[in-house]
């Protein structure tokens, strides 16, 4: 039986707003348990909600930046259901009117671009923390404790349509999407801290059948890592088991980190009943034109653009992206490096490779601030101009992120200028050819691959002074190759 | 003792020109509200240390005069539904017998520049549902006028202590006629403001679309000061209003609308000989006097009772034991929660939660929520319709005069029919006030209700004023005189 999975992904991103979403309580982030709380998020009787207008232009922000239609007449909604670390028992939330609808995100995948459609953008208000002692449920915990500085941090849902068809692709789709929030400043895109966290809906249908299978909503996956394997464990056991003649139950699974296994934690029979309706604390929000156009103004540029402006310097799509994901003054050194050189391949491999990886060696997390575009860019010049070796650019870059000093003092210092005078070059040549009379023997006989030996020997008579290309250019036209 | 008798705008002159001290009257008023409690049982504490001093500072700023405004020294009773900082909110539920508020409610910090003494908290229907304060977890408060009767409800407590003079006024909650109703029945004025006029922040909320804070007085113009110290925007209510009062036509130029389905069925003649009492006075005075019709009020209890129970269930969501109040042990979280709700909340309350459920339920939810809004919608644009040709409507407060305890205890419905006038300007928003207007045959006080546009509270109270002092109702019950 040929069976294909579809994949949906909810995922909520924690807004980096000063204050929380329906109070003025500051978002700080402390270890310390209930110390950012007032009545309205801890849900004291006769406490009252004001929404967040940040918040809303965050999520406005997200919402146009996915290409989604923008409700203009937006309601918040109480969804209603009993959980000790939701303070009202209801969480403030968007229903049928949610801030946007019908999206799409471009991603990346296997060096082609493909596109995520989204359902909605909407926006909520995140629950406190419970941690469970015993165990890791609430049913079977000998105790609870709870944290409510949580409590009440604006949330900023996005729904993906179920349109995606591999682990693969759910983590690209995670990996966009949280880029994403970054170039719009509207979260620090943490997975680690739980800023940003998912559940993905997962079925598995018969390869030829236009419906989707039974959904299985999959919990509890807290970093990329366990996104693919949860899913790619999930389509497993979906798999064999109609393969089998079994049938797929609707219900809520939770993902084991340490034994890699999806374990059911609850049937949803038909859907959870959450009684939504809309808050009568909250009027009615209207987002004027006005609004809307100004958010629309503000918006930078987002990082499918951003792959397109690295692709058209000559960059492929798979470089682009990873450029266009990583941290901002990587993507603007980059062009920098690229305008000084007009070389996007070796601005590419140098600042992806090599810099990044002596700062690693190094372990400093930014650049030195006399550290400059430009010199980098001489380094690369150097390069291309034949003036140094490769590995010559190497030590000199090394140099220069722990010395404040140019790549000409450091090629003077320690004599890594190359020898490009083709005279002095034959010179040497011609030395070498003559103390090894059998080896140019052995060459003309055919032996090619000794030609790299003689050029071997050419760079290390000069004291690796002769770049290699010329050394070999010289040595063939003085043994007629 | 005739200190008691007196009004806000008197009092303030006696202590200005130092005929009397603001002690004193804090003294007479502990003294007479000890005395009641027995007998009446309106409230649920009472706070004697703490306004001794207040009472006392109260003093030095009238003999330095340094006195703040009208409320200076002036012992208001407080609903025991609205947060003073420190002290108990139970809301006459075993689920927050033991709640300490860690804060004010907005109408707290404004009365607290006015420098107002707070007598204590008075007793309500548990969670401010009902219409005769019999559902109080704490015992039910009794009639001042005839104490076999109900005060009426939710607000019984804050009547029954205006009325024996335990207090000079107090603070109600109004969502379907819970000032107005016990205001009425206990001979006082009850004045219920314009949906958003008044903070509901602080306030525990029973339906969030409906509530609204408001005073119970003696006098119209004791509710004037009252609500002119609690009423303006607050950041802290995201549906109060900042909107500008508008001023209706007064005297012969306004014209005065009867509500024709106010009239009818379901209301007793001696109610509606008072309303026909107010028309005379009016005529004679030369207003212009209309009969109108409103067909959907005739659906306010139905529209009423899913729109508040819907939005209660998720109001009172949040007392499940965790975090404060009553909490009763069980073996999981869910079994904590599920004995606390069990245990915390008196049957009337569980009964609205069920209901409100019930209607918010997927598959209902358009079937009776839904239809609800779309007829409360409906009823608004009614009034608006109306509120072009009128500028005061007029109906009774109640369909009766205040009834004996136990009376309807055991028959829900027919107890929710009492609210049949008050309901509307609930449902729609709009400014409405009882003022007492005479006595039944059995000496019990009776009332009108005027209502008018959202918006003119200031001009409708100067018309009840102006009905007020026409009407010379003598608003002292037997036996609290003196």
């Amino acid at each position: 039986m040929n069976l294909k999975p579809t994949i949906g992904i909810e995922t909520h991103i924690e807004l980096n707003t000063n204050t929380k979403m329906f109070c003025r309580c500051r978002v700080v982030d402390t270890e310390e348990p209930n110390v950012n709380l007032c009545p309205t998020c801890l849900g004291l009787p006769g406490a009252l909600p004001v929404p967040n207008e940040k918040a809303i232009r965050y999520i406005t922000l997200l919402a146009l930046a996915t290409g989604c239609s923008i409700t203009k007449k937006g309601m918040f909604h109480r969804k209603n259901y009993f959980y000790p670390d939701l303070p009202k028992n209801y969480q403030i939330s968007q229903f049928d009117l949610p801030v946007g609808e019908n999206g799409n995100l471009e991603i990346v995948i296997d060096n082609e671009k493909d596109y995520v459609e989204i359902e909605r953008v909407h926006m909520e208000e995140d629950t406190g923390k419970s941690s469970h002692e015993g165990s890791g449920r609430i049913d079977s915990a000998t105790s609870t404790s709870l944290d409510f500085n949580r409590s009440g941090i604006p949330l900023v849902e996005i729904v993906t349509k179920p349109v995606i068809k591999s682990s693969k692709e759910a983590v690209a789709y995670i990996e966009e999407l949280r880029q994403l929030a970054i170039e719009l400043e509207i979260s620090e895109g943490k997975l680690e801290k739980g800023n940003l966290r998912f559940d993905a809906n997962i079925s598995v249908a018969p390869s030829e059948s236009n419906e989707l299978g039974t959904k299985v909503e999959i919990k509890n996956m807290n970093s990329l890592r366990s996104l693919e394997r949860a899913i790619d464990f999930e389509i497993k056991r979906q798999s064999s088991a109609l393969e089998n003649g079994d049938i797929i139950i609707q219900e809520t699974r939770h993902w084991d980190e340490s034994k890699e296994t999806t374990t059911s934690m609850r049937s949803k029979e038909g859907s959870a009943d959450y009684r939504y309706f809309s808050d009568p604390d909250i009027p009615n929000m209207v987002l004027p034109d006005e609004f809307i156009n100004q958010v629309k103004e503000s918006l930078p540029s987002l990082p499918h653009e951003n792959r397109n402006k690295l692709m058209e310097t000559g960059l492929g799509l798979s470089d682009s992206n990873v450029l266009s994901k990583s941290e901002k003054w990587i993507f603007e050194l980059y062009f920098e490096v690229f305008n000084n050189t007009k070389d996007s391949k070796a601005s590419f491999n140098w600042i992806t490779g090599e810099l990044q990886g002596q700062m690693r060696k190094l372990e400093i997390k930014s650049l030195p601030n006399w550290f400059s575009a430009n010199l980098l860019s001489d380094v690369i010049k150097l390069i291309d101009e034949n003036k140094i070796s490769f590995t010559s650019g190497k030590v000199i870059l090394e140099e220069l992120i722990q010395m404040d000093t140019t790549p000409d003092e450091i090629a003077k210092r320690l004599d890594l200028y190359q020898e490009n005078d083709e005279v002095a070059i034959s010179k040497i040549v011609n030395e070498i050819i003559d103390n090894n009379q059998d080896i140019v023997e052995r060459i003309k006989n055919g032996e090619d691959k000794l030609v790299g030996f003689m050029v071997g020997q050419i760079i290390k008579s000069s004291g690796g002074s002769i770049n290699p290309g010329m050394a070999k250019e010289i040595l063939s036209k003085e043994l007629n190759l | 003792m005739e200190l008691l008798n007196l009004s806000i705008r008197e009092l303030n002159k006696l202590f200005i020109t130092k005929k009397t001290k603001p002690s004193e009257l804090y003294s007479e008023i502990f003294n007479r509200s000890a005395s009641s409690e027995a007998a009446l049982h309106a409230h649920l504490s009472l706070f004697e240390e703490t306004n001794l001093d207040k009472a006392k500072k109260s003093d030095e700023r009238f003999s330095k005069s340094e006195n703040v405004g009208l409320l200076d020294g002036i012992p208001l009773a407080i609903k025991d539904n609205i947060n003073i900082k420190d002290e108990k909110t139970t809301c006459s539920s075993k689920m927050l017998s033991n709640f300490v508020s860690p804060y004010n409610a907005t109408v707290i910090s404004k009365l607290d520049t006015e420098q107002t003494i707070y007598t204590g908290k008075t007793n309500l229907d548990e969670f401010a549902m009902g219409s005769s304060t019999e559902n109080s977890a704490f015992g039910l408060t009794r009639n001042p006028w005839n104490t076999d009767y109900v005060p009426g409800g939710s607000s019984g407590g804050s009547a029954a202590s205006v009325a024996s003079r335990s207090s000079i006024a107090a603070l109600g909650s109004d969502t379907g006629g819970s000032i107005r109703q016990p205001a009425s029945f206990c001979g006082l004025v009850g004045f219920k403001p314009t949906y958003g006029s008044v903070s509901r922040y602080g306030l525990v909320a029973f339906a969030s679309s409906l509530d609204q804070i408001g005073p119970i007085s003696k006098s119209v113009d004791d509710a004037r000061i009252v609500y002119s110290a609690i009423s303006g925007h607050d950041s802290l209510d995201s549906t109060s209003i900042n909107d500008e009062q508008i001023e209706l036509p007064f005297e012969k130029n306004a014209t005065i609308g009867i509500v024709k389905e106010l009239m009818e069925d379901g209301i007793s003649e001696e109610s509606k000989k008072e309303v026909e009492k107010v028309i005379d006075i009016l005529k004679q005075k030369g207003y212009n006097i209309k009969e109108v019709s409103l067909p959907l009020i005739k659906l306010s209890i139905s529209i009423y009772y899913l729109i508040a129970p819907a939005e209660c269930s998720a109001n009172l969501a949040r007392f499940d034991g965790v975090r404060y109040g009553l909490r009763v042990d069980g073996k999981t979280s869910y079994e904590m929660m599920e004995k606390t709700r069990a245990e915390g909340f008196g049957d009337e309350v569980k009964r609205r939660i069920l209901l409100g459920t019930y209607a918010l339920s997927a598959g209902y939810y358009d079937e009776y929520y839904g239809k609800a809004l779309r007829a409360r919608k409906k009823m608004v644009d009614e009034f608006s319709t109306i509120f072009k040709e009128c500028d005061y409507l007029i109906s009774p407060t109640t369909p009766t005069e205040a009834f004996k305890a136990g009376e309807k205890t055991n028959n829900p419905l027919e107890m929710y029919m009492s609210d049949l006038c008050t309901i509307p300007a609930n449902l729609a928003g709009l400014p409405a006030i009882s003022i007492p207007t005479g006595l039944s045959s059995n000496n019990l006080p009776l009332g009108v209700q005027i209502m008018s546009k959202p918006l003119t509270d200031n001009s409708l109270l100067d018309f009840s004023e102006m009905l007020e002092k026409e009407l010379e109702f003598n608003s002292t019950p037997e036996g609290w005189s003196k």
